[in-house]
């Protein structure tokens, strides 16, 4: 305000300094608020999901059927044994690290790889795998399955 | 009258004989063989009858009284027939003691008790007063004969009998163990061993060279000769030894081919008793060579899927055609490397081209160039994939999500492998092309990664830049303004 | 675009009267001398402080405060969100900044007297914003609910409880129980993000409006000849240091992320080299120096006991340097900061290598 009034003497490089001035910090304002925004939008995968994961609706799956999902970083096989009962095992074969199937008409888990086989409870029944797979746990509620992490 | 007569005689008789055999009268022995009784008459060919022991030496009693009140008393130490441990514990008596069996033998071993106590037969017997097994059970209790002599129980062909006594009743081996079959003995005198051994060579293998004669354990046990990681050296103790082998015609190197085998490393070094042992091809109790068209079918207990894709292969036919032994033809027999993708083509370390010659069969020639070809470039793909990977996790990049897509050129390349044994071009570049499109996949995620690790580098090069300028200019703004106020 | 701003500041001026705060401001100056340099530390601090509540702020839309999710919401920030990775390594390296700048603040504030009368309130003040900014790097590195994290508070926390009497209730105040655990990151979430900051902002308040009300102090043994006005010639001034500090914070930010680690496992056995933040490091190391037993007292309980009385006679040292009030210089105050600064120095120096 008080500047306003020497306008006249300094005219040319005090414009140009306030031009420059009020477009740098524009650019300012946007290297910050760029970051900013970025960050408040919502990310692809919505949420966290690790300990245990909705994995849809019960009639996603159907009866003596199966469906590989991903938990967190490993993928997990989640079979419809009955109405309300699922089991869920991790999907890495103890052998080589395929990812098992489940083979309807042997009611077994199998992996493509070396033929190697487990029941239904994770239990490696023939082939080369040396362990059983890891268990999770299937629950439903809500006629939602939710996958969890066995502590 | 008539009794005491035949006593007086029998006495005088003894006393002669007595006579005759000079040394030590052995009165027990003298009496009984009056009365002609089996033991007695077994006795006398007993070998430690020969080396000078007496009745008493395992019943007690006092053998230089004639006087059965005497010599049969319990205060002069008579036992009588011993009974259940008992037995086994007057053997131990001299056949633990060193000092005394030297006398006879330097070389002698004289753990036998100690080895049946902790052995399957030491187990407590169903009528809970001893062990299952005794000394006698197999040696008999009269009429022991040196184990060189042919009419021992324990003479190499005649110990399948023996063993068979209580092997071979199903009544008597379901009170111990329901789960054992009673065939062995049918078994093992189909196999080259039980054969040889029923013409009466005693070199081939019966039940104790594999199982051992004192120290018997099941297979389960970690201390059995025939527990998994034990067999191939129970086997080579006989196959591996060129002297012994001479006289068959077989080769000896097995065991050291073995060892070097995918198999002999998962046995010995991953102490992987999964892993296949001798038995496991061969056979145990009917131990013999697989046959030519079945080996496929062997290989197949474990390797099933290989066998199965193998088998509705069009090499099915012309192998059986022409005998080739199935899997041996690529895979060789004992000394079966892990399986490299070098094994196909026509290159060199290939197999295909044995018989797929350019000029005699240009199509399977060509065939398995092509899918040598096909794994080559997945494998190259797979570390690229790997590498890059590596790269944008060297830049701390996120690199989960490439990581998990991993996985499915992993499983690719191992199906195709596995997928491989069906001879089919077709399906096998169908896997092939799974685990390309995954590499893809990952490359170019993890290629997103160090693009994203660069856009950061470039993102605060620019920040840097207008924050450095703005204070630049925020400098020259402050100098503008002070120099006006000191006007 | 001028017109608006300019009928906005006349619309507010109206209802509230701005132009006493902006009359008030531009008369008040700032007196410059030799030691100047020091007055823009507050001003760094606060700066740091603000960044603080922005990313702390914007890191809370994706964090959550529990056992099974600390960690993954973390990582899911560093790895999913857009600028994630930005956002958590300024509040990071903006925090220690921020320790950092509040450490030399104070000491500068110290060694200028700036504390006698009649600026005590803005000492303790200012000293108990210090204390609260240990408390929030405290409770704030556990918060990841890392390994690393784990066991510094596992540690912190025993520390604690090796006071007499007191001690023990502390420690499982602090931890939410007997052992640390999920309820232990609760409440540290809690403190971190409500209490403190809460607490914080009063302070701040009461220390900034003292500053205003009271001026820049002088210096005891300078005579000051030239002035400067607060606004704008400081204030930009201000603004142009806090320019410079982004642009670190920036560059920090970029070329040395903040890590993860790995998740906590409470049954796992402690890794090797756990070590607090650097700025407990020297009062870590000094508990590891002194001895079991001194006389009859526990060696910790003894280390504690001592830093909790220089502690005191620090935030109290107003109320003892009678010398300085009366325009003296006091050699006591300055040997004992001196020492204070070259023990601080040390300690954090040798834990750091050891
Ligand atoms: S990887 Fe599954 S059986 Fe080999």
């Amino acid at each position: 305000m008080t500047q306003e009034i020497q306008k006249e003497k300094v005219q040319p490089r005090r414009d140009f300094l306030k031009y420059l001035l009020s477009s740098v910090t524009a650019g300012f304002g946007l290297i910050v608020f760029y970051p900013v925004f970025s960050f408040m939008k919502p990310p692809k995968q919505r949420e966290v999901e690790v300990t245990s994961l909705k994995i849809g609706n019960v009639d996603d799956i159907e009866i003596g059927d199966s469906k590989i999902i991903r938990f967190g970083n490993k993928p997990v096989i989640v079979i419809r044994n009955g109405k309300e009962d699922f089991s869920a095992l991790s999907a890495t074969c103890t052998h080589l690290d395929c990812t098992v199937q489940y083979k309807k008409d042997e009611s077994v888990i199998w992996c493509a790889c070396h033929n190697g086989k487990y029941d239904l409870t994770g239990r490696n029944i023939s082939g080369p795998p040396p362990r059983p797979l890891e268990k999770f746990k299937a629950d439903v509620k809500n006629n939602e399955i939710i996958i969890s992490k066995i502590v | 009258m008539k009794n005491i007569l035949s006593k007086y005689i029998f006495v005088i008789f003894c006393l002669i004989f007595s006579q005759i055999t000079n040394a030590k009268t052995d009165e027990c022995f003298n009496c009984h063989s009056g009365l002609d009784d089996s033991p007695s008459k077994l006795f006398k060919n007993d070998i430690h009858q020969k080396v000078g022991l007496s009745c008493s030496s395992c019943h007690g009693g006092d053998n230089t009284s004639d006087d059965m009140e005497i010599s049969m008393d319990k205060k002069n130490g008579f036992l009588g027939i011993p009974s259940q441990n008992k037995i086994s514990e007057i053997c131990a008596k001299c056949h633990s003691d060193i000092e005394n069996m030297k006398k006879y033998r330097t070389d002698i071993s004289t753990g036998q008790l100690e080895e049946l106590k902790k052995s399957v037969h030491g187990a407590i017997a169903v009528d809970g007063k001893g062990m299952i097994l005794q000394c006698t059970t197999c040696h008999n209790a009269h009429g022991i004969k040196k184990v060189t002599d042919s009419g021992s129980l324990v003479y190499p062909t005649n110990i399948p009998n023996t063993c068979n006594k209580c092997h071979g009743d199903i009544n008597y081996m379901r009170k111990y163990n329901p789960g054992l079959s009673v065939d062995q003995l049918a078994k093992y005198r189909e196999s080259k061993h039980g054969k040889l051994n029923l013409k009466g060579n005693r070199k081939v293998a019966q039940c104790a060279s594999c199982h051992g004669s004192h120290a018997v354990f099941t297979s389960k046990d970690v201390r059995s000769k025939v527990y998994p990681l034990n067999i191939p050296e129970t086997c080579s103790t006989c196959h591996s030894d060129k002297e012994y082998m001479k006289e068959s015609n077989i080769p000896t190197d097995q065991f050291e081919k073995y060892k070097k085998s995918v198999h002999g490393v998962a046995l010995f070094e991953k102490k992987d008793i999964s892993a296949p042992v001798c038995n496991s091809c061969h056979g145990n109790h009917a131990a013999t060579p697989p046959g030519i068209s079945s080996i496929s079918k062997i290989c197949g207990t474990c390797h099933a899927l290989n066998a199965e894709l193998f088998g509705n292969s069009p090499h099915k036919k012309v192998f059986d055609e022409n005998n080739y032994p199935e899997c041996e033809t690529c895979h060789g027999n004992h000394l079966i490397l892990v399986a490299r993708d070098q094994l196909l083509g026509v290159n060199e370390g290939a197999v295909c081209a044995k018989c797929h010659t350019e000029e005699k069969n240009p199509k399977g020639f060509k065939a398995a160039v092509k899918m040598r070809a096909l794994i080559d470039s997945l494998v190259v793909l797979d570390s690229i994939s790997r590498r890059q990977i590596f790269i944008a996790e060297q830049k701390g990049m996120e690199v989960e999500e490439a990581k998990f897509k991993l996985r499915d050129v992993h499983q690719a390349e191992l199906e195709a492998r596995t997928v491989v044994h069906a001879f089919d071009a077709e399906k096998f570049s169908e896997i092939i092309n799974k685990g390309v499109n995954a590499s893809n996949e990952v490359i170019s995620e993890a290629n997103s990664q160090v693009d994203e690790y660069y856009f950061r580098r470039y993102g605060l090069v620019v920040a840097v830049l207008i924050i450095s300028l703005l204070a630049l200019l925020l400098y020259f703004q402050i100098k503008r303004i002070e120099a006006k106020q000191n006007l | 675009m001028k017109k608006i701003f300019t009928n906005l500041y006349n619309w507010v001026d109206e209802r509230v009267d701005l132009s006493d705060i902006v009359k008030f401001m531009s008369k008040k100056y700032v007196p410059v001398h030799s030691h100047s340099i020091w007055y823009y530390f507050g001003g760094v601090s606060l700066f740091f402080f603000i960044i603080q509540v922005v990313t702390g702020i914007l890191l809370l839309f994706y964090y959550k405060g529990s056992a099974d999710l600390a960690y993954e919401s973390i990582h899911f920030i560093m790895s999913k969100v857009e600028f994630g990775w930005l956002i958590r390594s300024i509040h990071a390296w903006s925090a220690n900044l921020f320790v950092l700048a509040a450490f030399i603040h104070m000491f500068s504030v110290y060694f200028e007297k700036a504390y006698r009368k009649p600026r005590e309130m803005t000492w303790i003040t200012g000293m108990l914003m210090f204390f609260l900014a240990l408390g929030f790097g405290f409770s704030g590195y556990l918060l990841p609910w890392n390994e690393l994290a784990f066991f510094a508070t596992k540690v912190g926390t025993d520390i604690a409880g090796v006071l007499p009497i007191i001690g023990e209730p502390i420690k499982i105040f602090l931890r939410g129980g007997e052992d640390v655990t999920g309820a232990t990151l609760s409440r540290f979430f809690g403190f971190h993000v409500a209490l403190f900051p809460g607490i914080f902002t009063v302070l701040l308040f009461i220390h900034l409006l003292l500053v205003q009300r009271q001026g820049m102090s002088e210096p005891l043994n300078e005579k000051v000849k030239k002035t400067m006005p607060f606004f704008p010639n400081f204030v930009l001034r201000d603004l142009l240091l806090w320019l410079v500090v982004l642009n670190l914070l920036a560059i920090l930010a970029v070329f040395f992320p903040a890590e993860l680690g790995i998740k906590a496992d409470p049954l796992a056995p402690a890794p090797a080299g756990i070590k607090p933040e650097w700025y407990f490091l020297f009062m870590f190391q000094t508990l590891k120096y002194i001895p079991g037993y001194v006389l009859f007292i526990e060696g910790e309980i003894l280390g504690i006991f001592l830093f909790g009385l220089a502690g005191i006679l620090w935030v109290l040292v107003p109320f003892w340097d009678k010398k300085s009030e009366q325009g003296r210089q006091n050699k006591l105050v300055n040997y004992l900061g001196i020492f204070a600064v070259m023990f601080i120095i040390v300690m954090t120096i040798v834990g750091w290598l050891l």
